[in-house]
Formats: structure tokens, sequence, C-alpha cells
């Protein structure tokens, strides 16, 4: 079985990025294959902010989303009205808007929510965390 | 193609939330996928009539009900008993579920979503 993670909840306002880090982690190490891959939309999209830097004695969960995708291949995509509206922005939407930088981190990219159906029809559930 | 339920629970002018779930609605419907929608607690409030919200305030949401139909979404429910929704002009697009028909109505979706 393939799961989509549709992740809504805040980074800083609710446990949804950190649940979701640890349903992840636990599905991969049973099933290697089980993640198709995960949709960040509404807050949770400030997951793909690099320039937010917690305290160090704070779990990075943006640099944990970041090493999941890089050791499993996992996308993670921002729903890019989302993101862009959040000021979570790439380098191709800060020309757009004319603006000096960018802010979205790396292993993480903007699509937009025909993404999200995509993986619903192409996956056996799709799982949220909020 | 999955059948999909979106749970609106939230009040549309205390955050995002009610937006972004009827965003999502309207592009599943986009890409014809078969969506209806759920109406409860706070985000009731989207039902009422004549709403006038400056800037501040948020977007007008209400003016989206007019035109879900055209994007097929008919399908948008609340659960019955909701005294205050007789007490002022609602928007009359819902189908009012009694308790069980509420209850069972979640189990009849291959994915729900809440917002």
């Amino acid at each position: 079985m393939q799961y989509t993670l549709l992740i809504t909840g805040s980074p800083y306002q609710s446990k949804a990025c950190h649940t979701a880090l640890r349903f992840i982690r636990a599905a991969l190490n049973k099933h290697p294959d089980s993640i198709k891959g995960v949709f960040f939309y509404e807050d949770a999209v400030l997951i793909g902010n690099q320039t937010a830097q917690p305290p160090r004695d704070e779990i990075n969960l943006t640099k944990a989303w970041q090493e999941i995708a890089e050791q499993h291949s996992i996308p993670l995509y921002l729903c890019i009205a989302a993101a862009v509206r959040r000021g979570v922005i790439n380098e191709s939407e800060s020309r757009r808007y004319e603006l000096e930088q960018h802010t979205l981190a790396e292993h993480f990219q903007l699509e937009g929510l025909g993404t999200l159906v995509d993986l619903m029809n192409t996956t056996n559930k799709v799982i949220q965390f909020r | 193609m999955k059948y999909t339920l979106i749970h609106l629970n939230s009040s549309p002018y205390f955050s995002l939330a009610c937006k972004e779930g009827l965003d999502l609605a309207l592009v599943l419907a986009t890409f014809e996928q078969p969506v209806d929608l759920c109406l409860s607690g706070a985000a009731l409030a989207l039902l009422t009539d004549n709403q006038t919200p400056t800037a501040e305030q948020g977007k007008n949401l209400h003016k989206l009900l007019a035109g879900l139909e055209f994007y097929d979404i008919e399908n948008i429910f609340i659960e019955k008993h909701h005294s205050w929704l007789s007490d002022q002009p609602t928007w009359q697009g819902v189908q009012q579920l009694d308790e069980a028909e509420w209850q069972t109505l979640f189990s009849q979706y291959q994915q729900v979503f809440r917002f």
C-alpha cells in the first residue's frame, strides 16, 4: 500500500509536522516504498521556509524533513498559492514578484493543488495531519 | 477517481482554513473529481446572508457559495437543529441531515479532509 501525506497543521501551532515525521519514518522503516509524496498545505507550508532558525536545543523540523527527502527520494510539495502568500518563495516566483530574495528551502518544491489531486488518484490512501 | 468530502469546521473569519478548504474543493471539481462539502461549528457562519466584511476582516467567502453549482459541487451538508440558522436569512443551497445521517455521512467517502 502506498500513502500520500497531506499536512495542513502549522509547524508552530500544532504537532502535525512532527507527528507526520514520526509516521513517515516508521512507514519507510517497514516498507521503503510506502510513501509516494508529501503535500504541505495551509500553514504547514511554513516548514519550507529556509530562513527560519529554530533554537539550537530544539528539533530543526525543516532539516529533518529535508533528510527524509534526501535519503528516501520522497518529493516534498508545498502548495504554491499557500506558500507564496506566506512568503515561502522559490527563485522563479521571486523573479515574478520582482523580489530580491527567495526563501524556499532545498528539497521542497512549489506545486499547485492539481499535484495533490494527482497524488490522490495514484496512491491507495491520503492521510491528513492537522 | 475517489469520492471526497471536504469538512469545514473553522470560522471563515478566524483563519484561512475555510478559504483554503474551499479552494481545494474547487480544484478537485475542476479536475472532475467528485467532491461534496459539509459544514459544522464555526464554519456555519459562512451561510449567513448579507455579509459585508471589510478587507481587514477577510474575504467574503459567502459569495462563493452561489458559484459552487457551476463546478458541479451540488451536495453541501449541514446537521439539522441549528436554531440560529432559522433565526436569520441564510443561504438555502444546503441539505440538512438528521443526527444519524450526519454520523454515517463520513463513512460514505473514500477520503475526508478537514479544514
